[in-house]
């Protein structure tokens, strides 16, 4: 009986679900877009999340909403590092590229703290750019459900890492009692 | 939650942690005789798997530790099982990190022990229902000792205990319970058809 309801238990647990907390993130135009959710796929709710510059100073502070997500607008062209802590230990970090982001938006991230728009030098040049970055955003808030669940795929704990994790264990315990058992025999 | 990830804590801390697992490990591995390695390997294997089975508690979702059985069972001998399991855990599901591991088998083994020494104490055959109120005893006691025992590490790492000690505790308050309710079932088992699994722990029979 109780081996029974140990086994149903075991088996009753999803295998793909696990404590650990992810962040994905990816530019939608001058916009980053993302959540934090648990692998597993529950939402992180209410976390705060802070954005970091390359140089590591701090450019702003976020916070996940009912479902885990969050926007945050970005100021200049840079590598974006976004990490949420959980507050028990977990932490999880992304970085958004310089290049997934407009070309429109100034480069230097320090012009980026203050909200200075790009010098236009024409309005000929720049309707290209202002083209160029609408196709930009369509795409990548086409492709963002698919990249986002490529990342939750990529962290799923499959079957075959499972049964390659217990053989694994089986195997070194099985070459600490052969060398154990050696070590004896002599 | 004894899967904290690289990053979180400070050097210090994870020096002492690995210092206190390898000098566990040594000691769990010397003290653990080869007959019964067989034992150890199947209690890792159960520790890797237990992280899986996952529950939803509130806003967080939280797994079982089982570290209250596998002291019970294996006595010191749970250093070098939790050790293989969490290594494995970090490498194959990126569960926690790989730098960290002293303080993450740290945090597992020694409430294990501990809940290993208070069962062997408090039980040395007889009653199967005796030994499963104590089970769940040593199995919930563990859960609270890890939780503890992150909040103490977070804490030691700039962070403050209060907070961080709240937040593990409360997220493990029902892990605990599952938990406590798991050893119980596993341990009146053990009394029933292999008493002697409980007694010995793995070490070599002095």
């Amino acid at each position: 009986m109780i081996r029974l309801a140990l086994a149903a238990t075991l088996l009753l647990a999803a295998p793909a679900e696990a404590h650990k907390l992810k962040l994905f993130a990816a530019a939608e135009g001058a916009v980053i877009v993302g959540t934090a959710y648990f692998s597993g796929g529950d939402a992180a709710r209410g976390l705060t999340g802070r954005v970091l510059a390359p140089d590591g100073a701090e450019i702003a502070t976020f916070n996940t909403g009912e479902d885990g997500g969050f926007r945050i607008e970005a100021l200049s062209r840079m590598d974006h590092t976004l990490s949420v802590d959980g507050g028990d230990g977990h932490v999880a970090s992304t970085t958004v590229a310089a290049a997934e982001l407009p070309r429109s938006l100034p480069a230097s991230p320090l012009s980026g703290m203050v909200m200075s728009p790009p010098a236009a030098p024409s309005a000929a040049a720049d309707m290209p750019v202002a083209a160029t970055d609408a196709i930009e955003a369509a795409v990548a808030r086409q492709i963002r459900p698919l990249r986002q669940q490529l990342d939750a795929y990529e962290d799923k704990v499959r079957l075959h890492d499972l049964i390659g994790g217990v053989g694994t264990i089986f195997g070194l315990f099985g070459i600490y009692a052969w060398v154990s058992a050696r070590r004896r025999s002599r | 939650m004894a899967h904290i990830p690289d990053g979180v804590l400070s050097t210090p801390v994870l020096l002492a942690g690995a210092v206190v697992s390898a000098a566990g490990v040594a000691f769990g591995l010397r003290r653990l005789d080869p007959v019964r390695v067989p034992r150890v390997a199947v209690l890792s294997a159960v520790l890797f798997i237990a992280s899986l089975v996952h529950l939803p508690a509130g806003p967080a979702s939280v797994h079982l530790l089982l570290n209250g059985l596998a002291g019970i069972v294996l006595g010191s001998a749970a250093f070098p099982a939790m050790l293989v399991a969490l290594l494995l855990q970090a490498v194959l599901f990126g569960f926690g990190g790989v730098v960290v591991l002293g303080v993450n088998t740290m945090d597992m083994a020694v409430p294990a022990l501990a809940a290993g020494m208070v069962f062997r104490l408090a039980w040395t055959g007889g009653d199967p229902r005796r030994a499963a109120v104590l089970g769940a005893v040593a199995g919930g006691g563990a859960v609270l000792l890890t939780a503890v025992m992150v909040g103490g590490v977070l804490a030691a790492s700039g962070r403050e205990f209060a907070t961080a000690a709240r937040v593990v505790v409360l997220t493990h308050l029902p892990v605990m319970a599952v938990e406590a309710v798991f050893t119980a079932a596993a341990v009146a088992l053990l009394a029933r058809v292999k008493p002697e699994m409980l007694t010995s722990g793995a070490a070599r029979p002095a």
